[in-house]
């Protein structure tokens, strides 16, 4: 980019941006409308952005959605897997990342070729192998495929943090009087920290977005939100107005840590190539 | 094994332990227990992997050679190739194929296009460039699921905010964008670059902010228009952020499932029945396992053969860059 832009190259810059912004973010925002909008603005002939606003969207929410149960499970699968991943992942990226064998490479590209696999290949098998240990329904089953694609992801990721450290931190500690696991576990791991927090966080969006897995694998119990979100559109008696507010606590909640956490978010984009 | 008992030495009054008396302690080298302590550490991630998705996908490539359907397990048997050649005869699974490569190719190439225009707009480093970016970000973290379900409530023809609009101006038939078989599918693509392209534009970002400043100087001094820059400076460094963001988004696109779902499932007519739609709805709502099997691994094997055609693509070019 040029050093000294013309103010009005800037303005133009400027303008250009602003405008596919409100392109990007006007279905969102619109989705954040929706649930304030009683039903006859909703649908209104012709449509109109002016409307009445009204809490009547959530509490028909709660009338229609056991919304404490989705929300929990919800959490439990996203954490769930997440903790599971970050758990044999991390570690699994420092051993690759340190390993002097050419084998290590290789396995780190495998974990990323898993990666790639169209989710219906495993999820056809796995929904039978759930079927016949009983887990079919579960929590459980879903944790365990979606900490598939996540453990590869950490690996990769992992890989790619620990790589950037030199081996000579360890080494130096070793010599020290550290143990091995001390190397890992309180020189290399808290130099990390980013990589862990970027980690984390894409692990429990990917999680808690999912609707495929959870869809098949989940009962009317055990369904977390992603699912009931477009059961919502099912029903006859709900609107476009239930979605929005049911999406204030599936959608928004993402949306708002993905943008706090906007650095660590970033670098899980571009490094872990999610 | 003798027992080695500790006791003062009473020439010296100390207390010998029993290792002092033990001359050689068996002790593997220390590179020996290193490897082992990271086999260790590899090994859970490892075992997780092939027992949760390895084995499930060998089981998915047994399947596919029976005809194989749940709701009539008594007439299972093994047929070999039948559901790949019955894959290969059946004009639904061809026309699958077709419209997975043509959302593919046409999602990737719409939000190139549009990401590397937006990654240029965001390539200054200022604090509105910045702000945007995160903004900018926001589409990517949206349930997918809720996205097909807000356009297709935007897009509704009766009462859509947008869709309301187009078919009274006559720009969408009746049933709206996505209810006309020959506008879905372009619509979904849209849908689909609304989604990624700010992902896109992301790693192309990273990519423009890693670039030398000298060569773009030079080339600034050299009188270089904007557009001779773009095409023979930055475009040709910008390389390996090209086949990065293009390989993701192929991959991602390739298996387009959430968005379908939620707005069209596969209709108007199949227009838009992607390979996922396809495999999951042979699969779990007919339960014939053993045809899904080999749709699912169709699947597989593109995502191979384009894996290693990339990989021998991005080596030739690192070959031309490092010979020129």
């Amino acid at each position: 980019m040029s050093r000294e832009p013309s103010a009005s190259a800037l303005l133009a810059e400027r303008a250009a941006l602003a405008v596919i912004l409100a392109v990007f973010l006007a279905p969102i925002a619109w989705l954040i409308s929706t649930a304030y909008k009683p039903a006859r603005d909703i649908f209104n002939i012709p449509p109109t952005l002016s409307f009445t606003p009204t809490l009547t969207n959530f509490v028909n929410v709660f009338r229609y959605f056991d919304l404490a149960r989705l929300i929990e499970s919800s959490l439990i699968i996203s954490l769930g897997a997440t903790a599971l991943s970050l758990l044999i992942g991390a570690p699994a990226g420092y051993a690759l990342a340190r390993a002097r064998s050419k084998w290590a490479i290789g396995l780190a590209y495998f974990f990323l070729a898993v990666r790639t696999v169209p989710p219906v290949a495993t999820l056809l098998p796995f929904y039978l192998m759930m079927r016949d240990i009983g887990l079919l329904g579960t929590w459980g089953a879903v944790i365990l495929i979606d900490a598939t694609l996540n453990t590869a992801f950490v690996v990769w990721m992992m890989f790619s943090y620990f790589r950037t450290l030199p081996r000579e931190l360890e080494e130096a500690a070793l010599v020290d009087g550290c143990s091995l696991p001390g190397g890992f576990l309180r020189v290399a791991l808290p130099l990390v920290k980013p990589g862990l927090v970027a980690s984390a966080l894409l692990c429990v969006m990917f999680a808690w977005n999912d609707f495929l897995y959870s869809s098949f694998l989940t009962r009317a119990e055990s369904k977390p939100i992603s699912v009931a979100l477009l059961t919502a559109y099912g029903t006859k008696d709900i609107s476009w107005g239930t979605l929005g507010a049911l999406a204030h606590f599936s959608t928004l909640p993402i949306v708002a840590i993905a943008l706090l956490l906007n650095r660590y978010f970033v670098q899980g984009l571009t490094r872990g190539t999610h | 094994m003798a027992i080695v008992e500790s006791r003062p030495d009473k020439a010296s009054g100390r207390t010998l332990s029993p290792a002092a008396l033990v001359p050689a302690r068996v002790r593997l080298p220390f590179h020996r227990r290193r490897q082992a302590f990271l086999v260790l550490l590899g090994a859970p991630a490892l075992i997780y992997v092939l027992l949760v998705a390895i084995w499930p996908l060998a089981r998915g490539v047994a399947y596919s050679f029976y005809d194989y359907n749940l709701l009539r397990p008594a007439r299972t048997a093994f047929v070999g190739f039948g559901n790949y050649s019955a894959l290969w005869a059946n004009e639904a699974a061809r026309a699958s194929i077709e419209t997975t490569a043509i959302f593919t190719v046409a999602a990737v190439a719409v939000e190139f296009g549009l990401g590397l225009g937006l990654a240029l707009l965001l390539w200054r480093d200022s604090a509105f460039q910045r702000a945007c970016l995160a903004l900018l970000l926001i589409p990517v973290t949206v349930t997918p699921i809720a996205v097909g379900l807000i356009f297709r409530a935007l897009l509704a023809p009766d009462y859509g905010l947008i869709g309301y609009y187009l078919a009274s101006f006559g720009l969408s038939g009746p049933r709206g964008l996505l209810g006309d078989p020959n506008t879905a599918l372009p619509t979904l693509i849209a849908v689909d670059a609304w989604q990624w392209t700010p992902f896109m534009a992301l790693i192309l970002l990273a990519g423009l902010k890693s670039l030398p400043s000298e060569a773009l100087e030079a080339a600034e001094v050299d009188g270089a228009n904007a557009l001779q820059r773009l095409r023979l400076v930055i475009l040709p460094m910008l390389r390996p952020a090209v086949f990065l963001a293009l390989v993701l988004r192929t991959m991602d696109a390739f298996r387009i499932f959430d968005i379908v779902f939620s707005t069209t499932n596969g209709g108007p007519a199949d227009a838009t029945n992607v390979l996922m739609i396809y495999a999951v709805k042979q699969g779990l709502e007919f339960f014939n396992i053993g045809f899904a099997s080999a749709v699912a691994n169709l699947m597989i094997v593109c995502i191979a053969i384009f894996s290693v055609a990339f990989i021998l693509l991005v080596r030739r070019a690192d070959k031309e860059a490092n010979a020129s």
